[in-house]
């Protein structure tokens, strides 16, 4: 893992490009194609701090056949391409390895179709994932997977993401809601994979495809499924003296065998800087809060409701019950802003992502306000509590000697804390370039050559997005075409 | 954290407040309509910080990027970090201006112009008379179809408040500060329009980076209203401007005189019971449609307090649903980044039409004329209020 400031390379670079950006304009006409220094240098980074490479040329297509064309034009430059939706990935997979030729998907930002009656839209990958809840709310229905960052993401980021979020506790992550997508090959080809009756027959290919973080093609389209909107939604606020209380009581209330919408739990440190920012009214003085949410039929709802109540009551909570929805949309305003309002805390952040078995919850995280103490960091804590999906983040300022050395070895110990006690590498985020080191961590030798064997299957010059995810070791020609094209900067 | 200042000459603790965590972006009106991260806050942000350190010239294209910039602020509402964008981007363009100066000449020569009121005054009745003689493409000047060939003086009535009446405003909506004085004086307070003494409030100089001829009129407009009575702004680029005035002088004067300045929404708000209710046949409007100006809703953040104003004169008020998206007119922004400007209001008008409203109500002249000019009924909300009122 190398941790960095954004991106500040500079210096000279002998252009070897000029043809293949004539090739792209050619192919796409002048206005989708932008070769300069500033569009460059943005589409080199993401929301991680994680930049090794350099963009090449930016493209921006509003088609399928767009897409194939930017492929052809790559494959006949011997070129990497990496596919772009917001850019609001934390693990830099959208951040570029050596200088491959960007594929930015915002202008793909149509909904194509709507079946209310069958609760399936088909969608381009560059529409936004809360557009897309706002475009079919008038018909009742919603589209279930909510990362934090709904606002911004984009559906083809969630799905090489396979994203989550607080409501996929109940409903499932992307994958659970993407029933088919039309991808563009390595080779230009576009095939469709899964389809919309319920059990598409042959291998589940679309489930392949979820989660390849952009390394096995490039999604133009995709039919997700809508949820419809649930009857009654409460959404209640408990806060707790202790951090042990608020785990012990997510424990019970999973264990009472509610299935809650969302369970989430936020530490002191990030109430504090969350409240800043919304004014929700969130307790300040207390050790932990939760936001948990309860929806359904208005009975059951009214009786869940008073159950998870009583719960947090009896490990000593303080409970309140959002009177209205302006009440409940700012609370989740709050957690849903955590990340950014860290921004008041220290001027860099690293938000980790990992998964313990609850059980395991309170001594992961005491182990957490150990390591990062040790560090001489701040961490806070925000996170999916109901799935023991962990994020601590790290605030730290860059600029001071050595601090992203002690960032990096604070995650490295977070990592291992959690996988020690039975935890997984990521939750939602995916392994980029962040983790990619540390597949070796959680999976045999001989594991990770059937993902390699896999990655190669659909691209086999593992030219999409190379370097990402697979240790080098596991990464076929990755390695090859990285090397033997090490960019300079974009300031040429 | 440091506060150096880099080649740019802005605060640094105020770039590095940025960690590039994109929740501004879909609110970015530009960022929006090209999908370009040259067209968005965070890429604007990157932009500053590169040039500011020296590693990258200062191209055509991370001109552009500032350039394309409308600054409506709505990135600095959504972020959660509170980076101060419109300082960063104010003191970026002033950074340009200085080193480059790339403002195109027309450009410079108007906003001279809107310090002078008399010749303002006169260019613009001259222009309504060629308009009277279809001797000028208004739309594609971008200005008002029907110019004011004449103005029915503004006189005061007492020194409780001032009603700043600034430059465009005055000589091309005369009507709406005569409405403002009339809803004003119905809760039984006096005003003084500040007329030619305080003639431009510097707002679209400090957008074109003209810092120096900014804090001149800045300079000039605080020492014209002395004095410590409230200066009501019914225009929303100025209020926020004046507002403004404090860290842009930096001065204790300065920062004293922004005390004074209120939108007049915000000041009837909280005398609105003194105001005599229309019954209801007496509302006006049919469905009246709120389009918040930006420097009203994320500069000043009184867009409720125009609700909560406008709400028992009208028979029917409606929100539209693009959650105060910009409209694209952006002061002098319409005239100088005429396609995206068009592109942007593509998406206000789909917001309005989505409405189905028969009058947009705007308190701000330049997204009232842009907004007029694609067809839209607009009015100032006070006009509104005092046409209800004169038929109570
Ligand atoms: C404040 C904040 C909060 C967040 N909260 C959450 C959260 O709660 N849960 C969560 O899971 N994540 C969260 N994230 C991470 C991130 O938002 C998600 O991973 C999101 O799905 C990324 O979408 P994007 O459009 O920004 O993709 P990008 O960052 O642009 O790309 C992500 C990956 O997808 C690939 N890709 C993009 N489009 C395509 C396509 N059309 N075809 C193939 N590959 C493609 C890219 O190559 C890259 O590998 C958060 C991020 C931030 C900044
Ligand atoms: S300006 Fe604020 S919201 Fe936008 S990327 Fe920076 S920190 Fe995030
Ligand atoms: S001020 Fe408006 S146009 Fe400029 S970056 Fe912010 S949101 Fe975009």
């Amino acid at each position: 893992m190398r941790l960095g400031r954004r991106n500040r390379q500079g210096g000279a670079r002998h252009d070897r490009t000029d043809r293949c950006v004539a090739d792209l304009v050619g192919a796409l006409g002048p206005e989708r194609v932008r070769a300069d220094g500033a569009a460059r240098h943005l589409a080199s980074a993401d929301a991680s701090m994680f930049s090794d490479g350099t963009a090449g040329p930016v493209c921006f297509p509003d088609s399928t056949e767009h897409v194939q064309a930017v492929m052809r034009v790559a494959a006949s430059h011997d070129r990497a391409v990496l596919p772009r939706g917001a850019g609001s990935g934390l693990s830099g997979g959208a951040a570029p390895l050596g200088d491959p030729i960007v594929v930015s998907t915002t202008r793909m930002n149509r909904v194509l179709e709507v079946d209310a009656e069958d609760r399936v839209a088909w969608v381009q990958p560059g529409v936004v994932n809360l557009d897309l809840s706002r475009q079919v709310a008038p018909l009742g229905l919603h589209f279930a997977p909510d990362p934090s960052s709904q606002q911004v993401c984009t559906i083809g980021g969630n799905v090489a993401n396979n994203s989550g979020g607080p409501h996929c506790l109940a409903y499932g992550v992307t994958s659970a809601h993407v029933l088919a997508v039309e991808v563009v090959l390595s080779s230009g080809e576009a095939v469709v994979l899964g389809g919309l009756d319920a059990e598409p027959s042959g291998y589940d290919l679309r489930g392949a495809f979820v989660g390849s973080e952009g390394m096995f093609g490039i999604a133009t389209k995709i039919a997700v499924r809508l949820t419809p909107d649930p009857e009654s939604i409460k959404t209640l606020l408990l806060s707790f003296d202790s951090v042990a209380d608020a785990a012990a009581t997510v424990g019970a209330v999973i264990a009472s065998g509610l299935v809650p919408a969302a369970v989430e739990m936020m530490d002191q440190r990030c109430v504090a800087a969350v409240e800043d920012f919304v004014q929700a009214g969130y307790p300040r003085e207390a050790a932990a809060v939760l936001l948990i949410e309860v929806d359904g039929l208005s009975r059951g709802v009214e009786a869940d409701t008073r159950k998870v109540a009583e719960i947090g009551r009896a490990h000593g909570g303080n409970v309140r019950v959002a009177a209205d929805e302006e009440e409940r949309a700012l609370l989740w305003k709050g957690r849903k802003s955590a990340f950014g309002a860290i921004a008041r805390v220290a001027p860099d952040y690293y938000l980790h992502d990992t998964v313990v078995p609850r059980s395991k919850l309170v001594e992961v995280l005491k182990a957490v306000y150990e390591i990062v103490d040790r560090h001489d960091l701040v961490a806070v804590n925000v996170f999916h509590a109901g799935d023991g999906n962990l994020h601590p983040l790290l605030a730290y300022d860059s600029r001071q000697p050595g601090a992203n050395e002690r960032v990096a070895a604070a995650g490295q110990e977070i990592l291992e804390v959690s996988l020690a006690v039975g935890g997984v590498l990521s939750g939602e985020h995916g392994i980029g370039v962040e983790k990619r080191d540390f597949m070796e961590f959680q999976f045999t030798a001989a594991d990770l050559e059937q993902q390699a064997l896999l990655r190669r299957s659909f691209d086999p010059h593992c030219r999409l997005n190379p370097g990402k995810v697979l240790p080098s070791a596991h990464s076929c020609a990755d390695v090859a075409s990285l090397s033997a094209s090490r960019p300079d900067g974009v300031w040429g | 954290m440091t506060d150096s200042l880099g080649l740019l000459g802005v605060d640094q603790a105020e770039l590095d407040s940025c960690v590039a965590c994109g929740l501004c972006l879909p609110h970015c009106p530009t960022y929006r309509v090209t999908g370009a991260d040259t067209h968005s806050p965070r890429g604007r942000i990157a932009l500053m910080r590169v040039v500011d350190e020296g590693i990258a010239p200062l191209s055509d294209e991370i001109v552009e990027s500032f350039d394309s910039c409308i600054q409506c602020r709505a990135c600095e509402t959504a972020c959660p970090g509170d980076v101060p964008f419109g300082h960063l981007l104010e003191a970026t363009k002033e950074f340009v201006e200085t080193t480059q100066r790339r403002a195109p000449w027309w450009l410079k020569l108007g906003l001279r112009g809107l310090t002078r009121p008399r010749l303002l005054r006169f260019v613009s009745s001259s222009l309504a008379v060629a308009q009277r003689l279809r001797l000028v493409p208004s739309r594609r000047m971008g200005i008002p179809e029907r110019l004011p060939v004449r103005r029915r003086a503004l006189r005061p009535t007492g020194d409780d408040v001032w009603l700043f009446t600034g430059c465009v405003m005055d000589a091309w909506q005369r009507d709406v500060h005569l409405a403002t004085k009339e809803v004003v004086e119905a809760t039984g307070t006096t005003v003084r329009p500040t007329g030619d003494a305080a003639p431009c409030c510097g707002a679209l100089h400090t957008h074109a980076g003209l810092g120096d001829d900014a804090r001149k009129l800045a300079a000039r407009v605080i020492s014209a209203l002395d004095g410590d009575n409230a200066i009501l702004v019914n225009s929303a680029g100025c209020g926020a401007a004046l507002k403004d005035y404090g860290r842009l002088l930096d001065s204790d004067e300065a920062r004293a005189f922004s005390e004074r300045v209120l939108d007049v929404h915000e000041w009837l708000a909280d005398r609105i019971d003194q105001i005599e209710m229309p019954d209801a046949q007496a509302r006006t409007g049919g469905r009246v449609a709120i389009q918040d100006p930006c420097h009203v809703r994320h500069v000043q953040g009184t867009h409720m307090a125009v609700r909560r104003v406008l709400e028992p004169f009208v028979s029917e008020l409606v929100e539209l649903d693009d959650e105060g998206m910009c409209c694209g007119a952006g002061g002098a922004f319409s005239l100088v980044q005429r396609q995206l400007a068009l592109d942007v209001r593509d998406r206000k008008t789909a917001a309005i039409d989505r409405a189905e409203a028969d009058v947009v109500v705007s308190a701000n002249p330049g997204c009232s004329m842009h907004l007029a000019a694609a067809g839209h009924a607009v009015r100032h909300p006070v006009e509104l209020i005092a046409e209800a009122l004169r038929s109570r």
